[in-house]
């Protein structure tokens, strides 16, 4: 198998300079927006995006065009642009957004338009310091090429975009905390409900919130129609997705394919198979948050359906290898401790028990574990996500205190022998 | 009125109102479900996770926290399921887990809400086998508050009262995950006027105030309603008390009063009961020293000097009172002045009162209630989050909740963000506020209107500074009657003052200088005085000095030995709240109980029970022999008060105090109206060098009750004055500069606040303090800078 590019096509055709506007122009950047702004109406732009299927990329993989759809009537509206890419083992937003800015900006103009939006944010994460330069000045550009601020193109269409740079917190993904902490509040996610962002959401004011890789899709599927957008990938998986292969692999990196092969040919197509010829132990389908696979799942199809319908997520994009040598408690440990450590705080479950449960992990892990720290950890798990289920159900406000769990809950549907032998026997409660 | 629909919570069917929240609507169906964060009076947060249920959805049961989730039609509800179970008793586990479990040294212990929901609720023993979190513990975090952050169990209930309800968002969240804990900002306070409240409200023993800390175990309180009479809203609390010492108050949820918050003052400001410093025995001067006496002494020498007035019809008896007593008390000193020795002699002493038209006038009074279905609240009169805390509370809410504020004075006060609308005007042109509304003038004058006219208003009038003529605002009144829906609502702020006046004790409206003149003629040759400390407080203090060197045989009914009772010939100890029944009438004519909680200490008599002693000596008819006869006489005899019985007042469905009526018995004369507006008529002179003073009253000042109460004692110590940030910058003077004060021929030192709120050629000055007092008479001042090293006696 082989790529599929589509939103990572300018960048590689023009490694130079992708990012500048007079490149991007030059590649036929901003025809779709004189396009749409031309030609079309915002209806049409819904009725584009609708009939291309795309789903969200940031992880949930809500259809875009119904979320576009459930905007509040309200005025003034805001689009916000989730550029807070912090699942660990996820980096497609940040080739984007170094690369080419331009695309994004593009797909917010044109999102704008069809939702009658005049002001615009993209959040950026706080780390992301050279993401932040190249879509900051690229908006620069975009300005004194009149393709933003006031009456763009002569159409009486306005729009002002904003640049936020975050302050190093994982949870300002969570799009109600993004908002919180663009409003300059603390980071924590607001209560749903009432605070469904395409009513109640920045400023309290009904609000779209978009991934970086769903809002760069938008100027192809105006430029090449709805329904050439759709037929690539699979049912219900429509389009190309950028995926972030990490771990034992021999060449990571981000691969920009159409959905619908098996994460066997993905990973020895293009990532060229386990480092040093190993065994696939397990690997993570969909990033941090997403329950593990185990080597004999390899042949699972990367879409949205299939990964949920075997128990997982596609999530993010994500796909983390870990090979025949990998301590699986370790490996939970350090998801969790990641958790532990991002969780804001703000409700009891997630900020007791993260800690908790990293503190016991790394009880084991040092030789002092129990035996009853098996049924102790599970249990702690049940107490933040009842039932261990998947989807996860939680007694959280968001999902970031299950994010933890799932990681537990791997560990022992897979693995528990490997961590009973950790446990000595003699220890007893 | 709202619309009611069903729920079902627990197989059990409910008729609950729409709208309400599931865990209120539960709590009011005698289903309890436990809780940490949420509390009534704030919006929810839903972040202790502890009010978990289940609540059918399309998709099945989900896990929902009940104190955000809102009733809808049919919506079912188990509170009992084992998931619920498995649930609060995981989230319990979890704050548990790193809670230092200090009960045995923790103030909150026994009746600490995580104690209380760990024992019906929580798990038996802990799993947890790791190391607690740690804190430096405890840390003050004001002069009052103290915070342990090991405690802490994080629901943002004192964050959420600092934003929501006080205004003073001193107290937040830092840091995150397993490190979030509550903290104030580097280098600010929580200096807030209700931070006692965080303590009250704090679900576990995190914060604690230094007045209570270690004094008592909850087991070992008794506790008894009453009233606060710090000021004159006349708070609900509970008296907390042990081995027969006043320990602490709790704010009583009063729903049309304090809803459970009090201020600062009023939470600490009972310390002073339990001072070593109060006289409890009778002191006779003898050659200018205080020597024991006994009551039948002394009485007798105050009923020998009432019995010579009256034998040779000298009319030589005065009385100067504040407002501290009870209703019963001051009934008692009425009946004395007014029956038996028959005097028109008889003197209050408040530098912001006002006339009996405004207080009693015929219109449309406000209740503290009317706030909240007002569309706009118009203010203007003395700072009321200075002298009515509580009130400043229900108008900040009023306003959270949609309605206008306007602001009107000669200052902009802190918390001027609030108002719609902010007027300010030099000081002494309050006439100008009144004509420029008539004229609609200015374009802030046209929006005033626009605020009012033809809408429903509450005003809250009093007098903005102390020279504010009273004349002004009737006339405001009359005006603002005739274009909006007006309720009106004086604010007499002195605690009974309007008690005072419903029992006929100040009916006359005599200003102390009239006092002062008959004194120097030698008029006066017997005075008494109960509840005030004139020669500290007034601004007439330098006159009423000199005036009482004039008076014969100077009575002083009081606490404490202080400026005005050291120049007593007699002082006789008396009681004070906690230590007698009574009633007490707040500033809506609201009137509630006062409760003895305490025994009375040493000699200490109430002003009904000296009343009474004389009577007796005197051979008069006595008005009863206790609080509960004196009521009831009461009750039968003043206009308005029948209802208001002790009786009456204790059932349960008055507790929240009845509001009574009494409309204005004397008529002002015309002649005074003439003459006042003549007065108004007079051009103010202008000296291009001199500023317009603003006298107002902060919260906290010196009075002895203040000093002696520990915890607050040094808080109104401050003498200083308010400056505009131009002026400052023209005399070369910087935050904390000392300058001096120079009205009419006498100078002081204070230093210098650079305020934003002032405008340029005023400066505002805190009036409550020692020295500063009787500069209120004037009106015009000037400031130097003084420079450094320059040696100022401070007068």
């Amino acid at each position: 198998m082989r790529e599929k590019r589509l939103l990572t096509k300018h960048m590689y055709e023009n490694p130079l300079d992708s990012h500048t506007i007079k490149s991007y122009i030059n590649n036929g950047g901003y025809e779709a927006l004189r396009l749409v702004l031309k030609e079309s109406s915002p209806e049409k732009v819904l009725d584009e995006v609708k009939d291309s299927n795309i789903r969200g990329r940031g992880g949930a993989g809500f259809p875009t065009g119904t979320k576009w759809g459930f905007l509040a009537k309200e005025e003034p509206r805001y689009l916000v642009i989730n550029a807070d890419e912090s699942e660990p083992g996820t980096f497609k937003d940040r080739i984007l957004l170094e690369r080419d800015p331009h695309q994004i900006i593009e797909g917010m103009i044109i999102t704008s338009y069809a939702s009658n939006i005049s002001k615009a944010f993209i959040y950026i994460r706080g780390e992301y310091a050279k993401s932040a330069r190249r879509v900051q000045a690229a908006v620069q550009e975009t300005y004194q090429e009149g393709f933003l601020g006031e009456n763009i193109l002569g159409t009486g269409f306005s729009l002002e975009i904003v640049v936020h740079l975050g302050a190093g917190a994982y949870i300002c993904g969570e799009e109600t905390a993004l908002l919180n902490s663009l409003e300059g509040k603390r980071g924590e996610p607001r209560l749903k409900p009432p605070f469904f962002p395409a009513a109640m959401g920045l400023y309290n004011k009904p609000t779209l919130v978009n991934n970086v890789e769903t809002i760069s899709a938008i100027p192809w599927i105006l430029q090449n129609s709805g329904k050439a957008y759709s037929k690539l990938g699979v049912e219900g998986s429509a389009g190309t997705r950028i995926f972030s292969l990490s771990g034992h692999v021999n060449k990571p990196g981000n691969y920009e394919i159409e959905m619908g092969c098996t994460f066997r040919e993905f990973m020895e197509d293009l990532g060229g198979g386990v480092l040093k010829g190993k065994k696939v132990k397990a690997f993570i389908p969909g990033g941090a948050s997403a329950p593990w696979f185990t080597g004999g799942q390899l042949d699972v199809k990367m879409t949205i359906d299939d990964v949920a319908a075997a128990g997982s997520m596609l999530g993010s994009g994500a796909v983390i290898i870990m090979d025949e040598d990998t301590s699986m408690l370790r490996a939970a440990k350090s998801i969790v401790s990641f958790f532990a450590h991002e969780s804001c705080g703000q409700c009891t479950p997630c900020r007791e028990g993260t800690t908790w449960m990293e503190l016991i992990l790394e009880r084991i892990e040092s030789g002092r574990g129990r035996a009853s720290d098996i049924e102790l950890l599970l249990d702690i798990s049940d107490n933040i996500s009842p039932g261990l289920e998947w989807p996860p159900k939680m007694t959280t406000i968001c999902p970031l205190g299950p994010s933890a769990v799932s990681p537990i809950v791997s560990l022992m549907e897979h693995f528990r022998e490997e961590v009973e032998l950790l446990i000595p026997r003699k220890i007893s409660l | 009125m709202t619309e009611k629909i069903k729920i079902s919570v627990d197989n059990k069917v409910f008729e609950i109102q729409k709208g309400q929240l599931l865990i209120e609507a539960c709590e009011e169906n005698g289903i309890d479900i436990p809780r940490f964060c949420w509390h009534k009076r704030m919006d929810p947060v839903g972040m202790c996770r502890m009010c978990l249920v289940e609540v059918e959805t399309p998709r099945g049961k989900a896990l929902i926290t009940s104190c955000t989730e809102k009733v809808t039609e049919d919506m079912i509800v188990d509170t009992e399921s084992e998931t619920v179970k498995k649930a609060q008793e995981g989230v319990l586990e979890f704050l548990l887990i790193n809670h230092p479990l200090d009960c045995p040294i923790c103030d909150r212990a026994g009746e600490c809400p995580l104690q209380d929901q760990t024992m019906e609720h929580g798990p038996g023993e802990s799993r947890f086998i790791e190391e607690k979190r740690h804190f430096e513990k405890p840390i003050p975090i004001s002069d009052l508050i103290l915070l342990d952050r090991e405690r802490c169990v994080l629901c943002a209930r004192c964050t959420r009262f600092s934003e929501e309800i006080s205004g003073d968002p001193l107290i937040e969240f830092t840091q995150r995950g397993n490190q979030t804990q509550i903290l104030t900002f580097p280098d600010e306070p929580f200096n807030s006027y209700f931070s006692g409240n965080t303590v009250e409200i704090c679900p576990v023993g995190a914060l604690t105030s230094t007045s209570y800390r270690f004094k008592a175990r909850p087991w070992d309180l008794k506790s008894n309603q009453s009233t606060c009479n710090q000021c004159s809203l006349g708070c609900s609390v509970n008296v907390n008390v042990s081995q027969d010492k006043v320990l602490r108050y709790l704010g009583i949820d009063n729903e049309s009063v304090n809803q459970g918050w009090l201020c600062d003052k009023g939470r600490y400001g009972f310390e002073y009961i339990h001072s070593e410093n109060r006289i409890l025995k009778p002191h006779s001067k003898i050659e200018n020293e205080f020597v024991e006496t006994s009551w039948n002494t002394s009485l007798g020498q105050v009923a020998y000097r009432i019995k010579k007035s009256l034998e040779f019809k000298e009319d030589s008896v005065a009385f100067i009172g504040g407002a501290l007593g009870t209703n019963e008390d001051n009934y008692a000193l009425a009946h004395l002045f007014k029956k038996v020795i028959k005097t028109d002699n008889i003197y209050l002493s408040d530098n912001f009162f006002l006339s009996h038209n405004l207080l009693l006038g015929d219109y449309e009074r406000a209740t503290i209630d009317d706030l909240d279905s007002s569309e706009t609240i118009v203010l203007w009169g003395q700072d009321i989050k200075e002298t009515l805390p509580i009130l400043y509370l229900r108008v900040k809410k009023a306003v959270r909740n949609g309605a206008k504020l306007v602001l009107i004075g000669p200052k902009t006060s802190s918390w001027s963000s609030l108002a719609t609308l902010n007027i300010t005007y030099k000081p002494g042109n309050e006439i100008e506020v009144v004509n420029k509304m008539k004229a609609k003038r200015s374009k802030e004058y046209k929006k005033l209107v626009e605020l009012i006219e033809g809408r429903s208003v509450t005003y809250l009038i009093g007098k903005s500074t102390v020279g504010h003529s009273e004349n002004l605002i009737e006339k405001f009144i009359t005006y603002v009657r005739e274009i909006s829906k007006a309720k009106v609502l004086p604010l007499a702020t002195k605690a009974n003052i309007l008690g005072a006046i419903h029992m006929g004790l100040f009916n006359h409206e005599n200003n102390l200088l009239d006092f002062i003149d008959k004194a120097r003629e030698r008029k006066i040759k017997t005075l008494i005085i109960s509840g005030t400390d004139f020669i500290s407080n007034s601004i007439y203090s330098k006159e009423l000095k000199d005036a009482l060197t004039y008076v014969e045989f100077v009575v002083s009914l009081d606490m404490f030995s202080n400026d005005t009772s050291q120049r007593a010939d007699l002082i006789l100890p008396v009681t004070t709240l906690n230590e007698k029944d009574g009633t007490f009438t707040n500033i809506e004519s609201r009137v509630s109980r006062q409760n003895q909680s305490i025994p009375v200490p040493g000699q200490a008599k109430s002003d009904w029970e000296i009343v009474n002693d004389l009577l007796e000596i005197l051979s008069c008819e006595s008005i009863g022999n206790s609080e509960f006869q004196i009521n009831t006489e009461l009750t039968n005899n003043i206009q308005g008060y029948s209802g208001v019985t002790f009786t009456e007042l204790d059932k349960p469905s008055n507790k929240k105090g009845v509001i009574v009526s009494q409309k204005l018995i004397h008529q002002q004369e015309e002649e005074i109206e003439e003459e006042i507006e003549e007065e108004i008529e007079e051009e103010i002179e202008e000296d291009t060098d001199d500023y317009s003073l603003i006298f107002y009253e902060k919260l906290y000042g010196d009075k002895v009750m203040q000093r002696n109460s520990p915890s607050i004692s040094f808080l109104g110590s401050s003498r200083h004055i308010q400056i505009s940030p131009r002026d400052a910058k023209s005399l070369d003077i910087t935050d904390s500069d000392n300058i001096k004060l120079t009205v009419e021929d006498e100078s002081m030192m204070l230093r210098a606040i650079i305020d934003q709120g002032i405008k340029s050629g005023t400066i505002a000055i805190p009036i409550n303090r020692r020295g500063v007092n009787h500069f209120g008479r004037y009106a015009h001042g000037k400031i130097e800078k003084i420079s450094e090293g320059e040696i100022f006696n401070v007068n």
